[in-house]
């Protein structure tokens, strides 16, 4: 029970939508790969209660079905070396091991198949709805980070490559840092192309320039 | 040698605390049920006996009373709880023992468990209803006003999602009380509520707090046919609390009102009454502790035993001819297939059903995302 509080809560609970994570619950398709056991009934009936579109099958696909948003995969001891090529691949579905047992060895392969979840089995009900919409928002959030994090990379390395093309004007043609950053926004403009990439003109003609220089 | 022992059930509702009035209804209506079965004959011969505690409305005594009812009264069956924290309390226990839990309440749904079988309405069985009812005849504007607990926060999330659907709809405000709310409780809510204006009122206040919010609401000379107060939980119970002159002209949304014109409703009404009289109100909860004691006996009849793993099989897409009309047990959820009606309080404090579904409506406890529209042609205008 929810302590009774002394002092009416005016406005503390702001309403809120549900978000789209929970609201697209109905049409998600999560791909069972478990047993056709008892245990691997409720699981599949549970998703149904909740509304998801399932399809169940044992032995696991060597690849999976088209247009497959989750994936409960049952890990046993029998099949610690079972490989899937559908694990390895960079932007698959969320994968959420059901396991048995919680050994180095089993937690080992719950790592390899590259799980962000697990589902203790036997089963419950209670903590499926939970786990299915952590694990999604966590697959979501962990894909947005690793684009973000190409797309920093990326401009770091931009940053850097025009802070040596600057470098090398300044000292071939003797001007300020400030006046060489301005011509490589001019003939950036004038081209039409990114200032990193008139930057990483400049480094490649300055080595084959250097290059000349020793040989010659 | 046919066993001619007593089936002892667990009877878990509250005589005391902040829910005792509404749970005193489900225990009398699960007496009721339990002395027509002996009456006729007990259970194959056996009669059944009740085992009751008092749980005082707290759910620490609710699980302490369930660990008591498996481990030393050892019964099989369970019937009980209103408030979900209670049944959140109990469901551990059945479902270590394997036992089962009857739960006769409304509840917010998100819940399903092996050892339950629940007989109240899902949100998809009356919020959606009531909510439509509301916005198409007084308009889209809600505030919303409840007990400070976990219902009130489900139900109010989804009357939110529901009037946001509509345009023009909108929530004005958001409040709560404490579950032991007293009288004064309701002045800076009922002063608020004057100057906001809302199209309407959507209490989720529960228990004994209930008459509270409505006589502050009349003392404040608000006017119902223009601003009413609707309600998931204010049954003829909390009318009687409140008295008529308070209620009048407030809607409710349930799967059954005592005012059901049924030959089987006044059939029981009349045996309640000339069993235990006039002081306790016949309501939805009562309604659905009393059906689901008749659906357990039925299921045992045909099992042959109170074993989990032999009765719940006789459970699973059981009918029964209730009060409401013909209800199911749905096998794939173990909630109930019920008849949503829309009542509206009238001057002698009794519940005129203004809309009422023609057909039972499948219960969806997973329902994230209601929406509006889909179920309207089921609810047919009885009155305007």
């Amino acid at each position: 029970m929810v302590k009774s509080k002394t002092m009416l809560r005016s406005g503390m609970r702001v309403v809120r939508e549900a978000p789209l994570i929970l609201r697209d619950l109905r049409s998600l398709r999560v791909c069972v790969f478990h047993p056709r056991d008892q245990d691997g009934q409720g699981l599949t009936r549970q998703l149904e209660r909740i509304g998801c579109q399932v399809q169940a099958f044992w032995p696991p696909l060597p690849e999976l079905p088209e247009g497959v948003d989750v994936v409960f995969m049952a890990l046993s001891p029998d099949m610690l070396d079972a490989d899937f090529a559908w694990c390895q691949v960079e932007d698959g579905p969320p994968v959420i091991a059901v396991i048995a047992y919680e050994n180095p060895t089993l937690i080992e392969a719950v790592l390899r198949v590259g799980a962000i979840a697990t589902v203790a089995s036997p089963v419950r009900s209670f903590g499926l709805l939970s786990v299915l919409v952590l694990a999604r928002d966590l697959h979501g959030t962990i894909r947005k980070q690793k684009k973000r994090i190409a797309q920093l990379e990326l401009k770091l390395q931009g940053v850097r490559q025009i802070a040596e093309a600057q470098d090398i004007l300044s000292v071939q043609h003797g001007i300020s840092k400030e006046e060489a950053y301005h011509v490589i926004r001019e003939q950036a403009m004038q081209k039409r192309v990114t200032a990193e990439e008139i930057a990483r003109s400049i480094i490649n003609a300055n080595e084959i320039l250097s290059l000349k220089k020793v040989k010659g | 040698m046919a066993n001619t022992d007593p089936v002892k059930v667990g009877v878990l509702y509250s005589q005391t605390g902040a829910t005792s009035a509404i749970e005193s209804s489900q225990r009398l209506g699960t007496l009721l049920a339990i002395e027509e079965i002996n009456e006729s004959g007990g259970i194959d011969g056996r009669e059944v006996e009740a085992v009751q505690y008092d749980p005082a409305s707290d759910s620490n005594q609710f699980r302490n009373y369930a660990e008591r009812l498996v481990a030393v009264d050892n019964v099989n069956v369970i019937f009980g709880c209103y408030m979900s924290s209670t049944r959140k309390a109990v469901m551990p226990v059945v479902e270590r023992y394997n036992r089962i839990l009857f739960y006769a309440t409304l509840y917010e749904g998100f819940e399903f468990s092996n050892n339950i079988i629940y007989t109240g309405a899902a949100p998809n069985q009356n919020s959606v209803q009531l909510a439509d009812f509301m916005m198409s005849t007084f308009g889209g504007r809600v505030y919303l006003v409840g007990s400070d607990y976990i219902y009130p926060y489900e139900s109010n999330r989804i009357m939110s999602d529901l009037v946001t659907q509509r345009p023009g709809g909108s929530v004005v405000a958001q409040r709560y009380v404490p579950l032991d709310a007293g009288p004064r409780d309701f002045d800076a809510i009922v002063a608020d509520i004057r100057d906001l204006q809302p199209d309407f009122i959507f209490s989720t206040v529960v228990g004994n707090a209930t008459q509270h919010l409505y006589r502050a609401y009349a003392e404040a000379g608000l006017n119902p046919k223009k601003m009413p107060i609707a309600s998931l939980t204010t049954s003829e119970v909390e009318v009687a609390q409140m008295g008529a002159q308070a209620a009048a002209g407030h809607f409710t949304a349930a799967p059954y009102f005592a005012s059901i014109d049924t030959p089987e409703n006044l059939r029981v009404l009349d045996r309640f009454r000339a069993r235990f009289g006039d002081n306790v109100r016949p309501n939805a909860c009562w309604e659905a502790a009393y059906f689901q004691v008749h659906m357990f006996a039925n299921a045992m009849r045909a099992a042959g035993t109170d074993l989990t793993p032999v009765l719940m099989p006789q459970l699973l897409g059981a009918e029964f001819l209730a009060p409401q009309g013909r209800v199911r047990i749905e096998p794939t959820n173990h909630h109930t297939h019920l008849y949503p009606r829309i009542g509206r309080v009238n001057s002698k404090g009794d519940f005129a059903i203004v809309r009422a579904s023609n057909n039972a409506v499948a219960p969806d406890p997973y329902l994230v995302t209601h929406s509006l529209g889909d179920w309207t042609l089921a609810l047919e205008a009885l009155q305007d």
